[in-house]
């Protein structure tokens, strides 16, 4: 860097003390985009890293999810959906030899849970003895209920951290007793806290109880919402997934051409979703973010030719002591720059603290991200040099003796 | 120090008959003369000026700077000329507002190739008695003061040639006199100097008086034997003699 080029740098964040009012309304511009680029990728990478933790620990690469009722993923059943047992379901896994796991769910949402003195509402999950390995989740504190309890629809409960921390406080909750409607259950585990999944649901304000317990004594139903199965060699999943279509249309006596009446999900439509999304995060949220940065380019760029053309005299001032056309140019291009990267700078710790309390907010874990402030400090200095770019070269080219005048 | 031979200039206005600004001009100035460049406005003194300075191209003749033909240089060696030999005085100042008197100053020494700056700004407003102005911005300063920011910008590098275009047209006559004084003692100090005015009580400050007359040199007297320039330019004495 030539002597005065390091002193043009100086010189550029004078003009931002000397124009102030411009200063303030360019850095407002590339202040206003870089924060809502910053928020929209950081954000956008928290949710992306949830959910596809929620993925892989309730969807691993070798599973497929049968949920009663056609066309959508989630959700209760739909009126006119099938019915499926557990008898059923069993009866149709001993004829899929590749399913090497599985675990039915039938399940409750908003129910009331009450313990001595506290209230508050849960997830109720009824799920076999095989939840942890199936599901992926784990007991951190007591022991999970065993095939017994399940076989003999023992009143016993594994609650969440939310749940916990709403019944019982501080408290420990093992042994205690609370109430599902009006049965009452003993809580036997803890599950390990799991936060909020793709859907914004928290997994913590959740109790898993034995399947036939929440069947019998608390829904009086015979029937499961759905089940995971998890098959043994994940390159015959789709085709495990096919045959049990086949035999699910087969026993739901299904004409060709009838829709299906319950849906089946594998790790390739999982892929499509998470796909979806990403698109959604990480094209197309940032593109409505850099709209604002377009305009504010434009408005940086209209501001700084209105002031190549009022500082006329200046610039052929500059000229006469010396100045070269490069060293004009050089002066308006780093008077925007400095500008708009100041801007930028702001908006970055602005759209960073936002994306902090959007975490903390929507609990979606870690925001931080490094794409998130290269993207915005990169997109603040393009700005600034493409608005700066016409200005610059508008000044370089007046003609000294003209520019004088 | 300076040649000029047979310098020409026209500009080419769109919609218009070309304007011939300098015709055959052709003038030698040596070093330490303080030169009155006179002549009514359109005669073409201001763009003898900007010949002079660097600042405007002649279309035709010879431009020669101690021996050197600067006037083919190319835009970036004219500038760093200008930034190293010249120094510009205008009659609107032309001092950056908002900005101190100091900073102003040092403005040319921004576009210098000069390793160490330091000191030479405030050296330069105390040789035209601002030592105590340093800090004031332009709007805090009198006319004449002003223009004496600017003659120690144009100071500042320590060139060899100084341009002053109508340096007391906007200042009243108080002003004006502390200025010419400061070009008595610049000139006394040996720098060459070129004053562009309209005025002849000004150009009776000078050794040597040059009349411009639709772009052409018409007369150029110098001061000898006791007789200023002024006296041995009629056409000066008669504008005296009028007013």
């Amino acid at each position: 860097m030539s002597r005065t080029t390091a002193r043009l740098v100086a010189h550029s964040f004078k003009a931002l003390n000397r124009f102030r009012f411009r200063s303030a309304v360019l850095m407002l511009g590339s202040l206003v985009g870089v924060t809502a680029l910053t928020l929209v990728v950081s954000v956008g990478k928290g949710a992306e890293r949830k959910m596809l933790a929620t993925v892989r620990q309730l969807f691993g690469g070798s599973s497929i999810l049968l949920v009663t009722g056609g066309g959508r993923i989630i959700g209760g059943p739909r009126p006119g959906a099938a019915r499926l047992t557990l008898d059923e379901v069993a009866g149709l896994v001993r004829q899929l030899p590749e399913v090497e796991a599985w675990d039915p769910q039938q399940g409750l949402t908003g129910e009331p849970v009450r313990a001595a003195g506290a209230t508050t509402t849960a997830r109720i999950l009824g799920e076999s003895e095989r939840f942890e390995r199936v599901w992926n989740r784990s007991v951190v504190q007591g022991e999970p209920f065993d095939a017994a309890a399940v076989a003999g629809s023992a009143r016993v409960a594994l609650i969440g951290a939310t749940v916990a921390r709403d019944l019982f406080g501080t408290e420990d909750p093992l042994g205690a007793e609370i109430q599902i409607g009006s049965v009452r259950f003993r809580v036997v585990g803890l599950l390990e806290p799991f936060g909020t999944d793709a859907h914004g649901m928290d997994r913590d304000a959740e109790i898993i109880v034995p399947l036939t317990t929440l069947q019998r004594r608390v829904m009086n139903v015979d029937t499961i919402s759905g089940a995971k199965l998890l098959v043994r060699d994940p390159a015959r999943v789709e085709g495990t997934a096919k045959a049990l279509k086949a035999l699910l249309r087969e026993r739901h006596a299904l004409a060709p051409g009838q829709p299906d009446d319950f849906t089946l999900i594998t790790a390739t439509q999982v892929q499509k979703m998470v796909g979806k999304v990403q698109r959604v995060l990480f094209v197309f949220l940032p593109l409505v973010a850099a709209v604002s940065l377009v305009v504010g380019c434009v408005v940086a760029a209209s501001l700084m030719l209105a002031s190549v053309s009022a500082r006329v005299g200046e610039i052929g001032l500059r000229r006469a002591v010396g100045a070269r056309p490069w060293d004009v140019q050089l002066q308006f291009l780093l008077e925007t720059a400095v500008t708009s990267l100041g801007g930028g700078v702001l908006g970055l710790v602005a759209g960073l603290g936002l994306a902090q309390w959007a975490a903390i907010r929507f609990t979606l874990g870690g925001v931080f991200s490094w794409q998130a402030i290269l993207l915005g400090l990169g997109a603040s200095a393009l700005t600034g040099l493409l608005a700066g770019v016409a200005p610059a070269r508008r000044a370089a080219r007046l003609a000294p003796a003209d520019a004088l005048r | 120090m300076i040649e000029l031979e047979g310098i020409e200039r026209t500009y080419h206005r769109p919609g218009g008959a070309p304007v011939r600004a300098l015709r055959e001009i052709s003038l030698r100035i040596e070093r330490g003369e303080f030169l009155a460049v006179v002549g009514a406005s359109g005669s073409g003194k201001s763009t003898l000026m900007n010949v002079l300075g660097l600042l405007d191209r002649p279309d035709a003749g010879r431009y020669r700077l101690d021996g050197e033909d600067v006037s083919q240089l190319g835009i970036d060696a004219q500038a760093r000329l200008r930034n190293r030999r010249i120094g510009f005085v205008f009659q609107s100042f032309h001092l950056l507002p908002r900005t101190s008197a100091l900073e102003n100053v040092e403005l040319p020494l921004l576009y210098s190739d000069r390793a160490s700056i330091a000191g030479l700004g405030r050296r330069a407003l105390e040789a035209v008695g601002l030592a105590d102005r340093v800090d004031h911005k332009p709007s805090e300063l009198s006319g004449g003061q002003q223009q004496r920011v600017a003659i120690a910008r144009a100071l500042v590098n320590e060139p060899d040639l100084l341009l002053a275009d109508e340096p007391t047209g906007n200042l009243d006559e108080q002003a004006a006199g502390e200025i010419m004084d400061i070009f008595h003692t610049l000139h006394a100090a040996g720098r060459t100097i070129v004053l562009v005015t309209h005025d002849p009580d000004l150009a009776a400050h000078c050794d040597r008086i040059c009349r411009l007359e639709m772009g052409r040199l018409i007369s150029d007297h110098r001061r000898a034997d006791g007789r200023t320039a002024a006296q041995a330019e009629p056409a000066l004495l008669d504008a005296q003699e009028g007013a």
